[in-house]
């Protein structure tokens, strides 16, 4: 046992080293080491090495190093998370979107009126003055009529609905006759329902 | 309960820049360390950093919460120092007519690093000499002796970080520091 090559002692030496060498063989080690110098210093020579090695100061990163990593990294994922959600919720997406577009066109159509315009099958008997439209006395009119930014007074017949948006009705005289329904829209909220409902009515009866 | 990291890892993914400042205070000086030592140069080593965390950030997806975040980080920076040394080699390699310069990485021929901090200049003979001697380990020993003594890394971790058998790092850390004592011996 004692007669331990020096080429064996080596790679225990070594297993040593790593703390991975178990007790008896560390005691094997010890005996040869005794016996051998050159072994011995060899050990020493290695031991010391490890001892520099490990001795060496940590080199720290300098200060600034933290920010210029943080500011070179991509920008955060924020946009993924927004369409992360657009995909999840896909109808109330679809709904927004529609919303806006409608809105949209709504209000440029309600900033777009503002001259005065009468419209209906029998435009011939009416009088317009200005900015008010009359149903003269003694005339009849058929059909509906819709007046828009002007002022309406009927003295004959209307043989039809009257619509009258962003303006006044004159009260009624006793000669006048109206057959369908009388509407005033002044708001914009009416004007929206107004376009909504006929816009549904025009696909209902493809008129 | 998962470890400290791996929970900063998955805040990061959900785009949490805190938790991934975090990671980088905790991990920069090691890195630092490991890539300074690795390249023998402070700007490549800035530049190795800055590079691991972006490119940890780029794929924290693909982090495999099964194995320690700190296998995979050094793994991605030794990756990066070794690179490095091989690309510096092959561009050395190139005019280098003579065999002079074989078994060196191109540390000896590197312009010096003037970016040496004052307390640099009181480094003592002794550790100058050491670090010289690291600076010329060939790669595949410099990585792995890096990792046991400046990192103090187990064999199993080193096995994990560079993705070899134990055994293999084992035979390496012997003619490692066979290597470091041939080059001290006579100095020291």
């Amino acid at each position: 046992m004692a007669d331990m090559k020096c080429n064996v002692a080596v790679v225990l030496m070594h297993d040593h080293l790593d703390g991975d060498l178990a007790r008896e063989e560390v005691i094997q080690l010890q005996q040869h080491l005794v016996q051998c110098p050159s072994c011995y210093a060899r050990y020493e020579s290695l031991e010391r090495t490890d001892a520099l090695v490990k001795a060496l100061p940590i080199e720290k990163a300098p200060d600034y190093l933290s920010d210029k990593i943080m500011k070179s990294l991509p920008s955060p994922r924020r946009p993924a998370a927004w369409t992360s959600w657009v995909r999840r919720h896909p109808a109330v997406s679809a709904a927004a979107i529609f919303l806006v577009v409608m809105l949209s066109s709504f209000v440029s159509m309600w900033n777009q009126s503002q001259e005065l315009s009468v419209s209906g099958p029998d435009l011939e008997h009416v009088i317009i003055e200005g900015k008010k439209v009359i149903v003269p006395a003694g005339q009849k009119v058929t059909g509906d009529l819709t007046v828009v930014n002007g002022d309406v007074q009927v003295l004959g017949d209307l043989d039809g609905n009257l619509t009258v948006i962003d303006g006044n009705l004159t009260p009624l005289a006793s000669t006048a006759h109206i057959a369908g329904e009388i509407k005033t829209i002044d708001r914009a909220v009416d004007w929206f329902w107004y376009k909504v409902s006929s816009y549904f009515g025009t696909l209902a009866y493809g008129s | 309960m998962k470890p400290l990291e791996t929970r900063l890892a998955r805040l990061a993914l959900r785009g949490d820049q805190r938790a991934f400042a975090e990671i980088v205070d905790m991990y920069k000086d090691k890195l630092y360390h490991l890539a300074y030592r690795m390249t023998g140069n402070r700007q490549e080593a800035e530049d190795v950093v800055q590079e691991t965390f972006l490119r940890v950030y780029k794929n924290l997806d693909r982090y495999d919460e099964n194995q320690k975040f700190s296998t995979w980080i050094y793994r991605i920076a030794t990756n990066l120092c070794i690179d490095r040394l091989r690309k510096r080699k092959a561009i050395y390699s190139l005019d280098a007519e003579s065999n002079e310069h074989e078994g060196l990485d191109g540390y000896a021929m590197l312009p010096s690093d003037d970016r040496t901090p004052e307390s640099e200049l009181l480094l003592s003979e002794t550790q100058r000499l050491i670090h010289g001697a690291i600076a010329t380990l060939p790669v595949k020993y410099k990585s792995i002796m890096i990792l046991r003594y400046l990192q103090d890394m187990s064999l199993q971790e080193i096995s994990d970080v560079l993705e070899m058998p134990v055994t293999t790092v084992k035979t390496r850390v012997h003619r490692g520091r066979e290597f470091l004592r041939k080059k001290l011996e006579h100095k020291l």
